[in-house]
């Protein structure tokens, strides 16, 4: 299945949207694709931790321990970015 | 004579459950207890225990069989070449499932209070005497009369509706029973400067570049180290003697939707702190995506949980089964001042020792000499 970039976007801000509104009703509508969400203080462990699991079933991603980090996974580019890339080398080995 | 472990009910709507898996082959020798088998229904996964000790003489179904609850899953015998019944053996009483068959004891005390089986509520898989002991009591405080043998609720109580325990629930039940009859319960507690704690923690998610805080994860290494150094942290109560375990298996509790889990990461202390933060982020993950196997929430020794995400002031935890210390943690307080609390069983530690052991936890330096206290 294609899947876009923009598709993508929109699919991770409305999980970010669910979860900093189910923790308090947070304000997200300016937030930028590329800040990072654990310094932005809107979500907190728990909800970062349920959005990663998210995000690895949303898009049948199996992350290893080590691509849990801020760099492949602290911003909405950055988890585009990320998942582009896995997708890449998964469709250029199979 | 063989006796049967029967299919549970999960939860009311499904009268039918999936074997996922059998961790029992015909031959295995089992003790009350243990877990047998999973099953699962489209809501929950749950596991079934034997209920006695035993040898498993045949088991009546396979994976992925789907199965009508109250259904024998297998036969235990108190000998391994025992003769496999030809029938299912149906309960004598109706109405009774094996969720409510009471042990021997419990069909006595009914007998002798005029009970019925029906009458009690039931806290484990099988009615027992502290079941009845209860219901007694509640009665005789609330007055409440005993049913009439067609099932009608009791009188005296107000309305309502009455449904199994869920697993979560019945393992809770089981922990508070643990920690009320088995163990000896005592709390204490100490203030602590959290901002060394915190420092590090920030030092730690920069230099490995964490997406989660891990304070609690470094707190709950740190309970290792010191369980490791001071092996009676480590250790419970077998009849007359003190047990010490051999290894720390750390136990830490996770709030995922409802349910509360407590998973395990075993054999902590021979991990470096990067394997272990590694091992119970994992953990965590399974938790939450619902995936998370039997063994990963089996065999902790010590405990740590926090409710610091609640903005509580303090929380006062239950042992979990054969552990000495379930830790607290809660985030800082007005005053800036944070709390490291500890349940423990004080048939295995004093007081002394454990604020000590908490002062020691409220640094994440082993260095350090005197732990900074709370204002007085």
């Amino acid at each position: 299945m294609t899947i876009t970039r923009d598709a993508v976007r929109e699919g991770i801000r409305a999980k970010v949207i669910e979860l900093a509104t189910r923790r308090g009703g947070h304000d997200i509508s300016n937030l930028a694709d590329d800040e990072i969400l654990p310094a932005t203080g809107l979500l907190d462990s728990a909800a970062i931790l349920e959005l990663v699991v998210w995000y690895e079933s949303e898009y049948n991603l199996s992350l290893r321990e080590e691509d849990i980090n801020i760099d492949n996974l602290g911003s909405i580019n950055s988890m585009i970015d990320f998942l582009m890339s896995h997708r890449s080398d998964r469709d250029r080995s199979s | 004579m063989p006796s049967a472990v029967r299919i549970p009910r999960v939860n009311n709507n499904d009268d039918s459950v999936k074997v996922v898996r059998l961790l029992v082959t015909p031959g295995n020798q089992v003790a009350a207890g243990d877990v047998v088998a999973e099953i699962e229904t489209e809501k929950s996964v749950a596991l079934v225990e034997a209920e006695q000790s035993g040898y498993v003489l045949a088991i009546a179904c396979s994976p992925n069989d789907q199965v009508a609850v109250g259904s024998v899953m297998m036969w235990l015998g108190a000998a391994a070449d025992e003769a496999v019944p030809d029938a299912p053996a149906d309960p004598d009483v109706p109405g009774v499932t094996s969720f409510n068959e009471p042990t021997a004891k419990a069909r006595a005390l009914l007998q002798q209070h005029g009970l019925s089986v029906r009458d009690v509520p039931v806290s484990g898989r099988r009615l027992s005497v502290s079941d009845v002991e209860a219901y007694v009591a509640l009665r005789h405080a609330n007055r409440v009369q005993p049913s009439a043998s067609d099932g009608t609720p009791p009188t005296g109580l107000a309305a309502g509706t009455a449904r199994p325990f869920t697993v979560e629930e019945r393992g809770m039940l089981r922990t508070i029973t643990w920690h009320k009859e088995q163990a000896t319960p005592a709390y204490v507690e100490v203030e602590y400067d959290p901002k060394p704690w915190q420092e590090y923690s920030a030092a730690y998610t920069a230099e490995h570049r964490l997406m989660l805080d891990p304070m609690l994860s470094l707190l709950a290494y740190r309970l290792v180290k010191l369980a490791t150094d001071a092996p009676k942290i480590n250790a419970t109560v077998t009849g007359d003697r003190l047990y010490l375990y051999e290894h720390v298996n750390l136990g830490f509790t996770v709030q995922a939707n409802e349910i509360l889990y407590l998973v395990v990461v075993r054999d902590a202390d021979l991990m470096n702190e990067a394997d272990f933060i590694s091992a119970l982020g994992k953990l965590q993950r399974h938790a939450v995506g619902g995936k998370l196997r039997v063994q990963e929430s089996q065999g902790a020794t010590v405990a740590l949980s926090s409710m610091a995400r609640w903005d509580v002031s303090r929380h006062i935890p239950i042992l979990s089964p054969y552990t000495s210390i379930m830790v607290a943690h809660t985030g800082p307080r007005q005053n800036g001042w944070a709390a490291l609390g500890a349940t423990y069983d004080h048939r295995v530690l004093t007081g002394f020792e454990v604020s000590q052991m908490l002062k020691k936890l409220s640094t994440p330096h082993p260095d350090a000499q005197a732990p900074t206290l709370g204002p007085k």
